[in-house]
């Protein structure tokens, strides 16, 4: 997902959609972000370009609404609820995400794998 | 992702042939209707043949690919392969803000020694923020030549990618006169909407085609085409000939060849009239510059609704990088555009499409033209050609050498805005000996020479690619800047200079240069004046209180750097001459005003935490003030190996405690010594007295950075054997500083957190300070333990978890008294907990250290049977790591000190602390920041977990800006209002 700013990048994402387990008055997602543009990127674990400010996800809990939905750490996520997040606080996504008026959360996440997914099928053609 | 734009040379080729011929044929038939302006003009002029070979040349591939990928893309797969694109009828604009160009970034590097203090290197480096906010707007569907926009025309119309990856609708914007009519009306409409609801746009297009029919986006793939935005380049063709080579006289001449991609509408044609006339005035084009570069420029453009207006918000969105990069890049992603969604519609946009690839950044550049114009012969070609080319980065440096004054800081302007955040051409310019030049043109008696110089060299000072700083200093830069420093009374150009500086002080190297050529400087022109400090007060003046400036920012963040570059830095910096004094008057006007969130006090505070490190063994004669009784005090060798040999045997008699208390009644008692002049200089950095201080800024700071720092300084003063620290410990405890430090136990911010704990544990070697701490603030330090692997709400980092560790160890040692207290608080059970399950080898060893010296207490021993423990749980659970390893390297420049050497016994036992948690992942940032730390204890001692200080900070009064920690590259600020967490469960 390197990208230098000023240069149109592609990405190939994926859909999640991940039903917020309601816990009394608190809704959970399962999982954990790090990241943001006001986030040190070079400490990400998770980006391949270290100057990507972009919110990645840094957990995610065993068993929970995440997992069951398929995001895996390490993701990006992209967009939540259609809402941009690659040029987002680390406070904005999180209030993005934890909305306590949606029950459900549709994220559109890249992860490697999904670029070698494609690529792959690029090169057998 | 190159990968998917790769057309073939030879198609390329074909295809820049093709479009040059055309193009050729078009210069002509302009040529003959010059003064008639036409539509046809207005694509046969656009100097771009080659690019738009490119675009064609290339078209097909991206389409392949996309089919393939669909073919083997199964519907049905829940994991569908989307790439994104935004809809058609989105323009998006780019405005880019450049803010403050005194941004931060900041590296922090602990190095823990032995002794209990904790010196901290803060890099910081000033940055500045760019901003780039895309606006999205719905243009209205109206076809440019009747057309009807194609809404939805991809499946994931919805989906804005980013800010950075843009995919432009390009072709209304020129192409009629509606168009541009329309277009204008809705950046107004954005700009009065923008800020309340920066998703209005995306809703917008989630309600069409969004998630809400998800089925049929799953499992389809849509090309993910993303843009520069085009359309605001365009105008730059209209307006760049005018300004850039034409002169006055021949405005009329060239004005219609240069406009034809200007769409053709009389407002249209008024605005460009007006354009150049706006800019004649200004001789060097300096506000075109700003309005590329500045956030000053820009904020009120976004209000004012006129076409003007429109145009000219447009430019920032122009990148000025792209003429340098070559087209190809882009092809792949403009193909399917191209072949989709333009060509049926406009297919004579092929030769206008490219443009943007051709100009260069309008504000910049027109005015670095129209100067360089006359001589310049790359552009005097250009006279007689109307296509326009940028000038190269060699041109571009070598006008730096232009004999006319305006040429050389136009250019340095342009490499300045060309080196924003563009690691690439700083490293050109580098290579191409520009940076000699521009630090040659520091010296240039105009103002605006080394002013736009200035501000080069800190954009390319800017960044981890430290070569660059080196250059900036092998070319003697450092004197030159604080040279200009001297001379000029220009705020503005003083904040370029401190910024370079702040920048430069950030790579380990430089900074002793920096504090051998400016510390003085710095200090008399920046930091004293600022301040508010008086060498001498006037007796009927009122004190003056610290003016939190730009420069006083820069200057001191640049002193935080170097603050940390050694022992000699710190000694230099405390020897320097009013520097403490100023330093400390700043802050106690920032106490008195309340005002102490800012990065200024948190620079300051920095900067004396940092002199406070080690001052009980650097200050010239600390030897006469080392306490006697350390040879026998508390925790002195002897103890140490009865420490060791307790907890190894799990036996030992507890008769310790005793002798140390003597020691610390006469602490309680100690009289503060007299003195018969006033401190001054780095005298103050130790007297009780800033204790105060630091506590008022405990209080009242919001700002974790200043918190942690605050903490930070008590804890080095608090260190250590000496009369002074004996002072400092027993104040802490009469200002009634330990409630204020125990209350931000419960911080939201672990490194507050952390700083506090190791504080409190340096202020336990007071014995009433420890049986203090050990009554009232067990419960909070055990609060903080995660327990078992589920871990508090507040995530604290390992280090965190470590440091609360030896903190609690270090006050129930010798104290049963505490160790009971920590039974009550119901630490077994975590502690228990964390040394069976806990992924960290090192918590494990500071909670298995703990959990030994509980059970050598047999007086407790039978309250613990009763609670169910045996003694196994209290017995290291042996690990396959390496033992002792660290403990067995030498100290890092300590021995004498009785806290660490404890502990540093007891390590000895279990061993295993190097076994570094980053791979675990789970902590999200932490972890790399973990092992960077980690590979700084490896470096010094055993024990330094004890002491280390958390370098990641939040800085609650900054936002968006970004710190990095990482021990030796520069970082970024982090920061956000409320404390941030760095990693947040949703």
């Amino acid at each position: 997902m390197s990208f230098i700013p000023g240069h149109p990048v592609t990405a190939v994402v994926q859909r999640i959609e991940i039903h917020k387990l309601r816990d009394g008055d608190n809704l959970i997602l399962g999982f954990s972000i790090g990241g943001g543009i006001d986030q040190d990127p070079s400490q990400n674990p998770f980006s391949e370009d270290k100057t990507d400010k972009g919110i990645y996800v840094t957990r995610v809990s065993k068993g929970g609404p995440a997992e069951v939905a398929g995001l895996r750490m390490g993701d990006k996520i992209m967009q939540v609820n259609g809402w941009d997040m690659t040029m987002v606080t680390h406070d904005q996504a999180r209030k993005k995400l934890t909305k306590k008026n949606e029950d459900v959360v549709r994220l559109l996440v890249t992860r490697k794998s999904l670029e070698n997914a494609v690529r792959q099928s690029m090169m057998q053609h | 992702m190159e990968e998917y734009d790769v057309p073939s040379a030879a198609s390329i080729l074909a295809s820049v042939k093709e479009q040059e011929a055309r193009f050729e044929r078009l210069t002509r038939a302009l040529e003959e209707e010059r003064r008639n302006v036409s539509l046809q003009l207005e694509r046969g002029s656009l100097p771009s043949d080659r690019l738009v070979g490119g675009t064609t040349g290339g078209s097909n591939q991206p389409l392949a690919w996309q089919q393939m990928v669909m073919q083997e893309q199964s519907p049905s797969n829940q994991t569908s392969l989307a790439m994104m694109q935004e809809p058609q009828e989105v323009v998006e604009e780019t405005v880019t803000i450049e803010e403050d160009p005194g941004t931060p970034t900041s590296h922090v590097s602990v190095v823990t020694s032995d002794d209990g203090t904790t010196r901290r290197t803060e890099t910081k480096v000033t940055k500045m923020v760019k901003t780039v906010t895309t606006r999205t707007v719905r243009q209205v569907p109206l076809g440019p030549d009747g057309l009807p926009l194609p809404e939805g025309s991809s499946p994931l119309g919805s989906y804005t990618d980013s800010i950075d990856r843009r995919y432009m609708k390009n072709g209304e914007r020129f192409i009629t006169p509606q168009a541009t009519s329309t277009l204008t009306r809705s950046y107004n409409n954005y700009s009065d909407s923008y800020n309340d609801a920066p998703d209005s746009q995306f809703r917008h297009y989630t309600l069409h085609d969004g998630y809400g029919d998800m089925a049929d986006n799953y499992g389809s793939l849509s090309r993910g085409v993303n843009y520069r935005p085009y359309r605001p380049y365009m105008p730059t063709g209209g307006y760049r000939p005018e300004n850039s080579y034409t002169l006055p006289i021949r405005k009329d001449d060239y004005g219609h060849v240069a406009q034809p991609q200007v769409p053709m509408g009389s407002s249209t044609m008024d605005l460009n009239r007006s354009q150049p006339e706006r800019f004649q005035p200004e001789p060097y084009g300096l506000e075109d510059d700003r309005r590329s570069l500045g956030p000053d420029d820009e904020e009120p453009y976004d209000l004012e609704p006129d076409y003007s207006t429109a145009n000219r918000r447009t430019l920032p969105g122009r990148t000025i990088r792209e003429p340098l990069r070559n087209g190809p890049r882009m092809r792949g992603y403009e193909d399917p555009i191209e072949t989709e969604l333009i060509d049926e519609r406009h297919p004579y946009i092929h030769g206008m499409y490219p443009a943007p690839l051709a100009q260069p950044e309008r504000g910049s550049l027109a005015s670095l033209d129209r100067m360089g114009g006359r001589r310049s012969p790359s552009i005097d070609s250009i006279r007689k050609d109307p296509r326009w080319r940028d000038p190269d980065l060699p041109e571009v440096i070598a006008m730096l050498g232009h004999p006319i004054d305006p040429v050389k800081s136009n250019a340095a302007a342009y490499l300045q805005h060309l080196c924003y955040e563009n690691d690439k051409i700083k490293k050109d310019v580098r290579q191409l000996k520009g940076i000699p030049v521009l630090v040659g043109l520091l010296d240039h008696p105009k103002a605006e020479v080394h002013r736009k110089a200035c501000g080069a060299l800190r954009n390319i000072s800017y960044g981890k690619d430290h070569d660059n700083k080196v250059a900036i200093k092998s070319c003697d830069g450092i004197p030159a800047l604080i040279r200009l420093l001297r001379k000029t009374n220009d705020m503005e150009v003083r904040e370029l200079i401190t910024g370079t500086l702040w920048n430069l002080s950030s790579y380990e190297p430089l900074k002793m240069v920096i504090i051998n050529h400016g510390l003085q400087t710095m200090t008399n022109e920046v930091i004293i004046p600022h301040s508010g400090w008086e060498h001498e007060p006037n007796e009927d003046s009122k004190p003056r209180d610290a003016e939190w400036t730009t420069v006083f920012k820069n200057t001191s963040g640049c002193l935080r750097n170097v603050s940390s570059d050694g022992a000699e830095a710190r000694r230099r910096l405390r020897e320097c001459e009013g520097l403490v004094d100023a330093l400390l008057h700043a802050l106690q006007s920032a106490v008195g005003k309340k005002d102490m969130d800012n990065k200024s006090v948190e620079n300051c505070v920095c900067v004396m935490r940092n002199l406070s490190y080690h001052v009980h063994k650097e200050i010239p004669g600390a030897e006469k003030f080392q306490d006697p009784s350390a040879l026998q005090g508390p925790g002195s060798a002897g103890t140490q190996r009865k420490k060791k040999d307790d907890a190894g045997c799990f036996g030992g008699k507890k008769a310790k405690g005793r002798k140390n208390g003597e020691h610390d009644k006469n602490y309680d008692t100690l009289d503060l010594p007299k003195r018969t002049e006033p401190t001054k200089g780095f005298e103050l950095l130790y007297q009780p007295e800033v204790v105060r201080l630091y506590l008022s800024l405990l209080t009242e700071s919001q700002n974790f950075n200043t918190l942690e720092a605050a903490a930070g300084a008590l804890q080095n003063l608090s260190a250590g054997q000496w009369t002074w620290s004996n002072y400092i410990r027993a104040t802490v405890r009469k200002e009634k500083g330990l409630p204020i430090l125990v209350e931000l136990l419960r911080s939201d911010s672990d490194k507050v957190v952390r700083a506090v704990a190791i504080a409190l544990r340096n202020l336990s070697i007071d014995r009433r300070n420890k049986d203090l701490i050990g009554s009232y603030a067990m419960r909070d330090l055990v609060s903080n333990l995660p327990s078992g692997q589920q871990r508090p709400a507040k995530n604290l980092e390992e280090d965190t978890v470590v440091a609360i560790l030896n903190t609690i160890h270090e006050i129930i040692i010798e104290s049963s008294e505490n160790a009971r207290s920590l039974i009550t608080a119901q630490a077994i059970d975590k502690l228990v907990a964390i040394n069976r399950t806990s992924q960290s080898a090192r918590e494990t060893k500071a909670a298995s250290h703990v959990l030994q010296t509980v059970w050598s207490y047999k007086e407790l021993r039978n309250a613990l049977t009763k609670d169910g423990w045996n003694k196994t749980h209290f017995q290291p659970i042996p690990t396959g790591t390496p033992k002792g390893s660290r403990s067995c390297k030498p100290g890092y420049d300590d021995t004498t000190l009785p806290l660490m050497e404890k502990n540093q016994g007891n390590r000895g036992c279990s061993g295993g602390d190097m076994i570094p948690m980053g791979e675990l992942g789970p902590d999200g940032y932490s972890t790399i920041d973990q092992r960077d730390k980690e590979s700084k204890y490896k470096s010094s001692d055993g024990s330094s977990d004890l002491q280390e200080r958390e370098p990641l900070k939040n800085d609650t009064n900054r936002k968006h800006y970004i710190r990095s920690n990482r021990p030796t590259v520069s970082l970024v600020d982090a920061c956000d209002v409320k404390p941030q967490p760095v990693d947040s469960w949703v």
